[in-house]
Order: structure tokens, then sequence, then C-alpha cells
């Protein structure tokens, strides 16, 4: 296997794109080659979950490669849920790992406020078993807020913890001009203000309205090149180190211990092995953050804190900016917005962005080493990525 | 009638499986179909629960309760609640009936009350 | 005589209580608050209001020219009873909503027109005005209807309003779903919040002015441009080009 470089990168802004789902597939593309400086691109990955449902779109590939006037390279739209975006990239990975291809572009789109947040939300809940979950009204937000119920009673997660990882990151996604919500809230206003019920309503119990991430339109690319191609780009090396995936039974509470995201400490543990690293040695992090509970959860299955205790480290401000382990500096989804196809992607941006050094007010010092994690259905497909700063 | 929702089990090791799935997850057998469907039990003890309150479009209800039950025999499944306060842990009774409309369509599963 | 027309043709108010102004402190904790505006007002808000009949999303198109006509109804003294709150962030206009009396004991809420997102200033506007109806005008019920799926889910189920089908409601003259005294009681901790009195600094700078919103919604893009990416609203182009080392451009 060859080793497998970042050689550009782009992303849309996220929120309301009002052009149509290629362009926001190809926009970031355009960015990411003239990032690197490469145009011979051999193959395209384009993900994205919803181009059928929400856009009236298929083949999304095909489309995304001759706007981009690429044709005729091979192209092949990936779609895995809420991790189609670091799916594609695995996808990349391992056409120049394997010596196939040099230059693959991956890029992802979603575009989603298209229909309603309401029929958006029932679009993401078909990822539920349709026998077992789906036809009782589970959505996404559901599963989360029961996880969150037998969080709070195994270990003494309360609603401002909840609340805490909303603040930090939405006011976190300030710093970040891509991002969906410029919109700063506070504790007060959220949670303790005599009005808060009124802001911040609940949408699935315990789980309130500034616990979910919003519904974004968003893309974002990165260009994946061999190391023969990445001695030629005159930019920061970035290697795409680790790769991890597992999955989960679909229906989430056949679980054995349905506080547990297995596969996510599986995905995780394979990318930094696979990369060579542990997560004590991981600077910054990007986890998939569409609920606020999904941050702790995550924080402690991917190793950064001992298994009910990722709500400590956020009371003692280690997850924040400055602190020992920052996780979701560009905002998250929670702040940055989730564009479900292209979300895995856009982490990916991130964290290339810090390792080049170039996150400006977000950026996390002498960041060299950080890890993704994309969560697909309710943790039944995940997939942690791991990137190196090369000198 | 009695509705009722079928669990499966595996007729070489016996496990019990609810979803369905094609291949045991237990012993792997390859045969195809080797299990045999039975009744769920209707009772159980609340697992976890919660009350959706931004339901899919065709929902007339302001506010939905969902839980997740620990049925007597240790399946676990997904069900509507109609429990005013529901407590975890708290037992429960379940029956089938129509949990969701769609069109002229109509959906069967499990309704939870306190028992 | 052109005089005893106009009394004729302008509708005589009652002498309705007026909405006491209160406050509230928002998710991103800035106090807002909400007071009702007189006629000397209203050609502020329509300055505002105007640039709203041409987004064409959201409904606010509609409702925006509704509101419009409303206002100036209101003003040029053609609607009996109507009255106008404002919710506002330091001056700066956040909500418009407004209703009227069609007789002793009985309301019809017109329009909720929030010109920020993203804070539940609607959710905010909209109580307040349910309030001024059965606490403080003593309606027994609201009339209500919507013209969005949103507003539709909103009200009409959250808040599981009675059929009042036989009323055609005066927008529009579709079906009226009603408000009642009871079901307000039931909602009472959700509807009824904020407080009072307002801190006189904070209702002084509300009075002072009434101040455009600093980023209302806008029309949506012309899908037929030949470039889309200057529709993208942070110019991402722009920022990636900045962020690009020279060098790169000539690779």
């Amino acid at each position: 296997m060859r080793d497998v470089y970042v050689a550009g990168i782009g992303i849309t802004s996220f929120g309301r794109l009002e052009y149509p789902l290629a362009e926001i597939a190809a926009y970031p593309a355009m960015m990411a080659m003239k990032d690197a400086g490469l145009t011979a691109v051999e193959q395209l990955y384009v993900a994205n979950m919803g181009g059928g449902r929400l856009s009236h779109q298929t083949g999304l590939a095909s489309a995304v490669v001759d706007t981009l006037s690429l044709t005729p390279a091979g192209a092949e739209t990936i779609e895995n849920g809420p991790a189609s975006g670091a799916s594609a990239i695995k996808q990349g990975y391992l056409a120049v790992a394997s010596g196939m291809h040099d230059v693959v572009l991956v890029t992802g789109a979603e575009r989603m406020r298209e229909v309603n947040n309401l029929d958006a939300t029932d679009f993401i809940a078909t990822l539920t078993h349709p026998l077992a979950e789906y036809i009782y009204g589970v959505t996404l937000p559901a599963h989360a807020a029961m996880f969150t119920r037998l969080y709070m009673d195994k270990y003494g997660v309360t609603e401002r913890h909840l609340a805490m990882v909303a603040v930090k990151n939405q006011n976190q996604a300030l710093a970040n001009e891509f991002a969906h919500l410029q919109q700063p809230i506070t504790i007060e206003g959220i949670l303790d203000s005599p009005e808060a019920m009124t802001n911040n309503p609940y949408v699935a119990e315990p789980l309130r309205f500034f616990d979910c991430c919003p519904v974004s339109d968003g893309g974002a690319c990165v260009l994946l090149v061999s190391e023969e191609v990445a001695a030629s780009v005159d930019r920061p090396r970035v290697r795409l180190a680790g790769v991890g995936q597992a999955t989960d039974t679909h229906a989430v509470i056949e679980r054995d211990d349905p506080t547990e995201l297995t596969a996510v400490r599986l995905a995780a543990e394979k990318s930094l092995a696979m990369a060579g690293r542990d997560a004590s040695t991981v600077d910054v992090a990007e986890l998939h953050d569409a609920f606020t509970i999904l941050e702790i959860a995550q924080s402690e299955e991917v190793g950064f804190f001992a298994k009910g205790e990722g709500h400590l480290a956020l009371e003692k401000g280690e997850t924040g900016l400055g602190g020992s382990m920052p996780i979701n500096v560009s905002g998250g989804l929670k702040g940055k917005g989730h564009p479900v196809g292209a979300t895995g992607i856009a982490q990916a941006h991130e964290i290339v962005t810090q390792l080049r050094h170039e996150a400006g007010d977000r950026q996390v010092e002498q960041a060299t080493t950080g890890l993704t994690c994309n969560f697909g259905g309710f943790g039944n497909n995940v997939l942690c990525l791991t990137f190196t700063r090369e000198s | 009638m009695q509705r009722q929702i079928y669990a499966y089990r595996c007729r070489e090791c016996g496990t019990l499986h609810y979803p369905f799935r094609m291949r045991c997850k237990e012993c792997g057998n390859l045969e195809v179909f080797e299990f045999d469907a039975e009744p769920l039990p209707n009772k159980g003890t609340l697992v976890t629960f919660t009350h959706v309150h931004n339901l899919p479009a065709e929902y007339e209800v302001a506010r939905l309760s969902i839980g997740a039950v620990e049925l007597d025999g240790g399946v676990r499944v997904m069900g509507q609640l109609d429990i005013d306060e529901p407590k975890m842990g708290m037992p429960v009774r379940g029956s089938v009936e129509v949990v969701r409309r769609e069109a002229y369509e109509r959906y069967w599963g499990f309704v939870f009350r306190a028992a | 005589m052109p005089v005893d027309l106009e009394k004729i043709l302008r509708p005589v108010d009652h002498d309705l209580p007026a909405y006491p102004a209160k406050w509230v402190t928002l998710a991103s904790g800035d106090s807002m608050v909400i007071r009702q505006v007189g006629r000397d007002d209203i050609p502020t808000l329509l300055e505002h209001v105007e640039p709203l009949l041409h987004v064409e999303r959201d409904y606010y198109d509609i409702v925006a020219a509704r509101v419009y006509a409303e206002l100036l109804a209101y003003y040029r003294h053609r609607v009996q009873d109507e009255y106008v709150l404002v919710a506002q962030i330091e001056g700066e206009l956040a909500a418009i909503v407004n209703g009227r009396q069609v007789r002793p004991g009985l309301g019809m809420s017109l329009h909720t027109l929030a010109l920020r997102r993203g804070l539940r200033i609607g959710a905010h506007a909209f109580a307040a005005k349910m309030e001024y109806h059965i606490d403080i005008l003593g309606h027994d019920e609201v009339l209500i209807v919507a013209e969005s799926p949103i507003g539709f889910r909103r009200w009409m189920i959250e808040y599981q309003l009675e059929d009042r089908f036989d009323t055609p409601h005066e927008l529009g003259g579709v079906p009226s779903y009603a408000l009642t005294r009871d079901l307000f009681e039931r909602a009472r901790a959700k509807l009824v919040v904020g407080r009072r009195p307002v801190p006189p600094e904070l209702l002084a700078t509300a009075a002072a002015a009434i101040l455009p919103p600093a980023d209302p919604p806008t029309p949506p893009a012309d899908l037929l441009a030949a470039t889309r990416a200057q529709y993208d609203p942070t110019g991402t182009a722009l920022m990636s080009l900045r962020r690009l080392p020279k060098e790169v451009e000539h690779a």
C-alpha cells in the first residue's frame, strides 16, 4: 500500500446555498484543484446522501465530473448515510494506496434546505430500521434523546453539560467564516433565563432545540494524491495516515449495552493504529456532534477520556480551544452545519486546515495529528480518519 | 384477532432475534430461513424513552412518546408509549396497534402502557 | 362634504386596554422588548416591511404583502380595532405581530412576521399576541389561520387548536382555527413568558427609534444566472484566493 496525501482542499459556505447540487459538489472541487495546482484528476468520488430524494437528482457523480470538465475520468457517487463523506475519502484512499490512481478528487455535497425541516428530519429518519424503528416515528433526535437519558442516568450527565457543548460549538463557529450558524448563544439564554424554555424548547426530551445541529446545504472537497505527486505540490504536507471503519446493529436497542458506541471505539482504534498513533497523541479532533450528547460520548469512545468522564473534561474546559484536547473548533456539526453527504469531508477539511496551521483565530497551536469521527446512522456505520502533518 | 409481533429463533443454536436477520449472529448458520417465528411476549420493563416534539409532517399530534422496552426473555424492542409520566425501569405491557398511517397504509406495532 | 364622508369611511375604534410592554432574554443573551406601537410608528414599519415583499421564499412575500396592507389600513383608519406589537433588540426591529378584535370576547390573529431568524423570535412574538388577546383584551378565543406549512404545524398542531370551520378567517376566507381560553391556560407556561416592568433604559432604547433589521431575509438567487458562486453568502471564492500563496496559482 502506498502513502496517501491531501494535496488540496476546498469548501463552500454552509447554510442555504441556492445553486444546483452538482455545483455545490463542483465548487469546492475547483477550490481544491486550485489549492493544489493540480488538474490531472483520474478519478472522482462524490459523497451524497439525499440527491435522489431531496434534490431529485441521481447519478450525481456523472453530473459533477462533467461540470468540472474532467471527463473521461472515472466517477462514482458514494452513499453511506451521514458517513458518506468519510466513506468517499476511504474509497479515494484505496484508489491511491492501491496504486490504481495518483490523483483522486473526493468531493461531497448536500442540498437539504429545499425541503422544510420536518421533511428533512423524516428523510434522515429513513436511516433507521424500517420495521423495528421507523414505523414508530423514531427520528434521529429521538434516538439521541433515548441515548441521552441512559447516559444521564448512568454517568450523571445533565442538561447543563449538553448546553455547555452547544454554547462551546456554536460560539466557536463564529471563528469559522464557512459556518452555518453565525449567532452567539449563552448558557443564560438557552438554560437559565426565565424564557429559556421558549428560547430552547424540547425537540425530543431531554434534548432541546440548541442541542441539535442545523439543517444545512454545503459541499467540501479533498484532493488525494500519491507521494510522488505530493512532492510536486508546494503546500504543507498532510498525510491521510489512518482509515478505520466499523459497523454495528441496525436496530440500536439490540446492542448489548445501549450506552456504548462500539463502532466509534473500533473505528478510532483501527484508524489510530494504522497511523501508528494513539488517542493521547491527537492534537485536534472533529467529532460528529449532530447532537450535543454525541460529542461527549464520542470523546470517550475514541479514547480521549475514560468512559463516563467526557462531561467532566468538558466542565474543565479541556475540549475547548486552548484546552488539552480541543474538539470541534470549527464549530462542529452543531455550529458549522451538517449537510449530511458532505460532513465527513468537511471534517477532513478542518483537520487539514489545522494541520497546515492555516486556521486563523481557531488554530490549535502546533497541531500535527488530527482525528475525525463521521457517524452514520445512530452509530451503525462509523468512520474515523487520522491525519498527520509531515515535516 | 389478536395481533402479534414475531421474533425469529435460530433452528441451529436457539438464539432469538428481533428484528429479522437472514443469518444467525451467534452461530452464523448459512441455511437460508432456518428460523422459527415466535410471538414476542408483551410484558417487560421500560429501558429508556423520549417525547418527540418535531415529528414527521403526517403526524397530527403535538408530541409522540417513544420508548425502548426489554421484554421478558431479554429481547429489546421499540414502541410507542401511552403513559403520561414514563419512568425508566417501570413495568409495561404492550399491545399491537396502528402506530403510523401514511395515506391509505397502516403500520402495526407495539404500544406500551403501564402494567 | 369630504369630512362627513371620512366619518362614514373611518371605523370607530373601541377603547381597548394597551399591551403592557415586557422583555425577554433570548438564547443569544440579548434582551428583547415586546411593546405595542401606535399609528405614528407605522410609516417606519412600512419601510422595513417593504423589502420583504420581494422575498419569494418561506412565504415572506405573501406575509409581507398582507402585513403591509394591514399596517397601512391601520394607519389610514380603514380597519377597526387593529393593534400592532413589535419586538426589538437594541432598537432593531426583530418581529411584527398584529391582530384585531372582531367583537368583544373574540379576537382574530392576523400575522407574525419575524425579521431575524434562529432565535425563536417568532415564537416569542406569537405568544405575546395570544397573551394580549386572552389575558389583557379578555377574549374567550382567538381565530387563527396559517399561510405556511411550518406555521400550521407550529400553531394548529402544537397547541391542538379547535376547528371553527364555519367561520371564514379574514385572511383569505379560509376556515378558522381557534385558540380557546382553555387551550391557552393549558399552554400558559409556554405562552406567557417574559418580565415586567421593562427596565427604563431598555424601554427608552426601544422607544427612541425602530431601527431596520440588520440581517433581514433576502430574495433567493436568480437560478438562471451564469455564475452561481457570487451567491455563496460568504464569498468562498474570494476567501480561498486570499489564502493561497501566490506561487501555487502558477504551479
